[in-house]
């Protein structure tokens, strides 16, 4: 049971983060399926860029420059340029995931997985008995994503800028209207959420793990975005949400332990998929409660060709 | 120019852009892109056996990518191919393997049918939840596509794996020859046939029928088709089953014919690729077919690359993904136009 718990804050650290970039660019109005593609993107720069320099500080440094770089070109692409979001943002995902890949081989000059020294600072270690297992040997970013989460919700609730991104996300021609550029502030949301996204890439990599793996992610940046709108896009609510897909995750693992020979484990892999969509349809009746909030999410993900 | 031209014009503008930044992408990480190139070029056209080679690729393309334009008529985002084109295949197998001593021509209708059956049941699901609940179809057809993944990782590594198989990967037993199509080259005139006819049948349906027309009217505005009258539940489980319909077929056509015998994970892109090949037609039937031809070249392509230059294939993930980061892109005049509506409106 501890180590459940244990492998749950482990597995749900990464998909809180990234649900918590998630948050902000929904708030601004932004459906963004390239979380995916951050992910990894950092995944990949950390260690890279920490195992050339032996120093995890540059790598987790370089992964928040790599993702802040694509997200502003994200920014720019559907922003300025009026592509669309869904569709750009599924094509970041594949630009993260083929790029690192390629990255990968064209650099490092191996295919599957890179191995590295460098790994995340564990404040507490050395437990193997007890309730303390549960905290035990977790990377430092498992520590603070509780604070980043009530950061979050601060910066959301009480901050001007998150006032702003509320404007902005529900009704843009208001904004405007009280001399708020509604461009600027999207590309301050997706910059937030670039540079979450590289430090749930660098916790997956560097921090339960020490390597990066191609398409290590594994459709975690997808899971993390269903967390927002099953905590209806409120970071408290997303990070439980995080959590509880973490616990599915957790389960998943310790059943392809002990299990495996009564359930195949493809069964056991697909339960968070199949919460993911059991959690979508939920979030969608709680939203339908709202109808300015259909109208306003509706624009979000009309087709527009 | 007429507008549709123009579009096309923009598009394949946009298409060499993204082109043009892989290149350079690949020039700066230590690759020769005239290399590259001329790989590409002997590997999709004129090395032997390559133009059948990208036929082959554009086949279970242009079907996914139809039912992409049928779901995109009717408003909605199917992006879920992959695991309706997985989850047809499976069930092509299972009627195959399960029916050996059954009469060929038979077993294949069978197979194709439940295929067909098959990806329906799949994208249905995400359509009726979308259509009954407003239960937002991007994201379940996505997860969608990662449990057929799982099916089918399911299947060949258990109930249908091959006893004999000795490979790391887990495949399938294969299906008797008799019911194959084509041989292992992927392309016959049956299969020609069956997808040129599928093709003028999907035009004929979103063109030519009272039912494309409503679609396209549940497309441009839902409230409005709902004013006139139109069953917008029903025209949309329809879209959804179509779109299904097709990308399943993909997966028979794609065990009848080059594959034989399925392994896990087997042309992992092809849903995504799919998405990116409609828009690129301009979600429009016959541009869909050009694309399905240009994309199933490269497919070609990278396949035979390794044997030419060292590039990682993963680089053509990188340059599907870089497509369709930029192919949605607006005209500068388009984009001014439409701002102006938003101003206008929201006035």
């Amino acid at each position: 049971m501890e180590q459940i718990l244990a492998t749950t804050l482990r597995s749900a650290a990464p998909l809180v983060l990234v649900a918590m970039a998630g948050v902000f660019a929904f708030r601004a109005g932004i459906f963004h399926l390239g979380l995916e593609g951050l992910m990894i993107a950092g995944a990949f720069a950390t260690v890279a860029v920490g195992d050339t320099t032996g120093s995890v500080e540059l790598g987790v440094l370089a992964a928040i420059g790599v993702c802040l770089l694509l997200s502003a070109l994200y920014w720019w692409v559907i922003g300025p340029l009026g592509a669309n979001v869904i569709i750009a943002g599924l094509g970041l995902t594949s630009i993260g995931l083929g790029g690192t890949a390629y990255a990968l081989g064209a650099i490092f000059d191996v295919r599957g997985s890179l191995f590295t020294d460098v790994v995340l600072p564990r404040p507490v270690r050395n437990i193997t008995e007890g309730a303390g297992v549960i905290v035990a040997e977790h990377s430092i970013f498992v520590w603070i994503t509780p604070l980043i989460v009530l950061a979050a919700w601060v910066v959301l609730r009480r901050s001007r800028f998150g006032l702003r991104l509320a404007a902005v996300g529900e009704y843009p021609f208001a904004a405007r209207s009280a001399g708020v550029n509604p461009s600027m502030v999207r590309l301050q949301a997706i910059l937030i959420a670039g540079a979450l996204c590289a430090l749930g890439g660098a916790e997956l990599s560097v921090g339960a793990l020490r390597n990066f793996t191609e398409n290590m992610t594994n459709g975690r940046g997808f899971i993390a975005f269903v967390a927002v709108i099953f905590g209806a896009w409120h970071p408290i609510g997303a990070a439980f949400a995080g959590l509880f897909f973490g616990f599915a995750e957790a389960i998943g693992i310790q059943s392809q332990i002990n299990i495996t020979e009564r359930v195949p484990r493809e069964f056991v892999l697909m339960i968070p998929f199949v919460l993911t969509i059991f959690a979508v349809w939920l979030g969608g009746l709680w939203r339908r409660r709202s109808l300015e909030a259909e109208a306003g999410y509706a624009e979000l993900r009309e087709p527009d060709f | 120019m007429t507008s549709g031209l123009r579009r096309a014009v923009w598009t394949v503008v946009l298409v060499v852009v993204s082109f043009l930044i892989t290149a350079l992408i690949l020039r700066v990480s230590g690759y020769s892109v005239g290399d590259v190139f001329s790989g590409i070029i002997q590997g999709a056209i004129t090395a032997t056996g390559a133009s059948t080679s990208s036929i082959r690729w554009a086949i279970p393309l242009l079907l996914i990518a139809l039912g992409v334009v049928v779901g995109f008529r009717a408003g909605f985002f199917n992006i879920g191919g992959q695991g309706q084109f997985y989850m047809g295949a499976c069930s092509a197998l299972a009627i195959s393997l399960g029916w050996r001593e059954g009469p060929a021509g038979l077993v294949i209708l069978c197979g194709t049918l439940a295929a067909m059956l098959a990806g329906v049941l799949w994208s249905l699901f995400p359509g009726w939840l979308r259509v009954r609940f407003g239960t937002d179809e991007v994201l379940t057809t996505l997860m969608m596509s990662f449990i057929g993944a799982l099916v089918l990782q399911y299947l060949t590594a258990g109930p249908m794996r091959n006893p004999q198989g000795t490979g790391q990967t887990a495949a399938s037993e294969r299906i008797p020859e008799a019911f194959r199509l084509t041989g292992g080259s992927g392309v016959s005139l049956t299969v020609l046939l069956l997808v040129a006819g599928v093709t003028v049948l999907v035009w004929l349906v979103l063109e030519r029928t009272r039912f494309g027309l409503t679609m396209t009217l549940v497309g441009r505005n839902a409230t409005m088709a709902r004013w006139q009258g139109i069953n917008v539940r029903r025209v949309g489980l329809g879209a959804f089953a179509l779109s299904g319909a097709l990308a399943g077929l993909a997966g028979a056509v794609e065990l009848y014919g080059p594959a034989a015998r399925l392994v896990t994970g087997f042309s992992p892109e092809v849903g995504f690729t799919a998405v990116v090949v409609a828009l690129v037609g301009l979600l429009n039937v016959w541009g869909t077919v050009v694309a399905a031809i240009f994309f199933g070249g490269l497919q070609a392509a990278i396949l035979f690359l390794p044997i030419v230059t060292d590039l990682p294939p993963p680089a053509l993930v990188l340059l599907h993904g870089m497509v369709a980061f930029l192919v949605t892109i607006k005209f500068r005049a388009v984009r001014r136009r439409r701002a102006a509506q938003t101003e206008a409106t929201a006035g």
